[in-house]
């Protein structure tokens, strides 16, 4: 087994793009920044808040969130929607997600074989 | 007073384009009240949890890097390779064209020849220093405009056509030429130039002693430029080869036992440098500094002699 260090490396690099796919199939139900990182974490998705704070704000600027400020709570807050953009991107994020896990599936197998 | 929270608002939005700074400050704001109320809630005291809460959210301006999209690097590996390899073109002639010529141009101006070199040292290192920072200051506005380049792309005809086992590199060989060069030039250099001023404040003392001139310190010269050209010759050759450590050790011990000798027998300092420091002049002292210039140039010519040898045998 290799060194924490380099599990924890590769580890990252493989979750890296995950949570991009995460909070986009997340936000189909509309949420505010801290909630929606408490989500992802409660689904295994455990994100750092100095990374998902500006995640979001690119995502909508790159027109796949859209954003409405809420002001009848105790606080304003900010909550984000997955896009019609937004949901296709995701679509087709989610068969490159689905092919690489055929991709690896068959792999395994067909190593093991 | 101003709170925490306030202070990592303000100092993450200080970099942030202005126009986007209000509904930044007020999400970020409520972001961060979201995680405190989330740590109190759990039982914490507010002003720990604050302080956790923008502990964990870091450093304000990678925060805002991150908000912008922009990249914590001076050159990243877009511009990288071009701005090492245009660097290490410029810094290989330039820098020593400018010294040439700015001594040459004051050795024929003046009559100290010595101030001449002076001069062409200092105009080569401001050279390389400037080179060096221009250079990198225009590849970090380039890596911060995001420009195109357009520089053709590799092929493998690019592909250097040098031996695979090539032994000698052309760094360690220019290094090693230009410390033999700079080494060579000192000998006559330091009789007139030396920084040692004589106990009257005036003129130089000469490191070396000038009743040498008749024979040994020629001689060195001589062996030097021959070592010279050896580090040529090996460089040519790639690899060390059997007459190359042959005679890289003939040049060593020829250098090599005539300084020791010359030291054991008090010669080899000029007599004027010795009584013009009263610490040099105890003969114990003399005795030290001679026991440790002999001892660290056995060291050197021995290893030298052994990693050649060494060498050699890795690529027999």
């Amino acid at each position: 087994m290799a060194s924490d260090e380099i599990l924890r490396i590769h580890l990252q690099e493989l979750r890296r793009g995950t949570v991009v796919v995460a909070s986009l199939v997340a936000l189909r139900h509309p949420d505010y920044g801290y909630a929606l990182l408490q989500r992802l974490t409660e689904h295994g998705f455990p994100v750092d808040a100095n990374t998902l704070y500006p995640l979001l704000r690119r995502l909508e600027e790159q027109g796949l969130l859209t954003s409405e400020w809420n002001t009848e709570e105790s606080r304003p807050r900010k909550f984000y929607r997955t896009s019609a953009e937004g949901e296709s991107t995701l679509t087709r994020l989610l068969e490159d997600l689905a092919a690489v896990q055929t991709s690896m599936t068959a792999l395994i197998q067909g190593v093991e074989r | 007073m101003t709170s925490l929270t306030d202070r990592y608002v303000a100092a993450t939005l200080r970099t942030v384009p202005a126009q986007r700074r209000e509904e930044i400050a007020a999400e970020l704001r409520g972001s961060i009240e979201d995680m405190i109320d989330g740590r109190t809630a759990a039982g914490e005291d507010s002003t720990t949890a604050e302080r956790e809460v923008l502990t964990e959210l870091g450093d304000p301006a990678q925060l805002a890097a991150r908000y912008e999209d922009r990249r914590l690097q001076l050159i990243g590996p877009t511009y990288y390779l071009a701005w090492f390899r245009l660097l290490r073109l410029l810094l290989s002639f330039v820098p020593a064209l400018v010294g040439v010529v700015v001594g040459l141009v004051q050795a024929t101006d003046g009559d100290n020849a010595g101030g001449a070199v002076g001069s062409g040292i200092a105009a080569a290192i401001q050279t390389a220093v400037q080179i060096g920072f221009w250079v990198t200051l225009v590849f970090a506005i380039l890596e911060r405009t995001n420009t195109k380049l357009d520089l053709p792309a590799w092929t493998v005809d690019q592909l250097p056509n040098d031996r695979p086992d090539r032994q000698i590199t052309l760094t360690d060989a220019a290094a090693s030429i230009g410390w033999l060069a700079i080494f060579t030039a000192y000998v006559p250099l330091q009789h007139f130039f030396s920084f040692v001023p004589a106990r009257d404040g005036e003129g130089n003392l000469p490191i070396l002693n000038p009743e040498l001139w008749s024979f040994w310190l020629p001689f060195l010269m001589v062996v030097l430029i021959a070592t010279l050209g050896l580090e040529i010759a090996k460089y040519r050759a790639g690899r060390w080869t059997r007459p190359l450590v042959v005679t890289s050790a003939v040049l060593d011990l020829a250098f090599a036992i005539p300084v020791i000798l010359l030291m054991a027998n008090d010669r080899l300092l000029s007599p004027e440098l010795v009584a013009r420091f009263d610490w040099l002049s105890q003969p114990d002292n003399l005795d030290t500094v001679a026991t440790v210039t002999i001892v660290v140039t056995i060291v050197i010519t021995l290893w030298h002699i052994a990693e050649s040898i060494i060498k050699l045998r890795r690529t027999a």
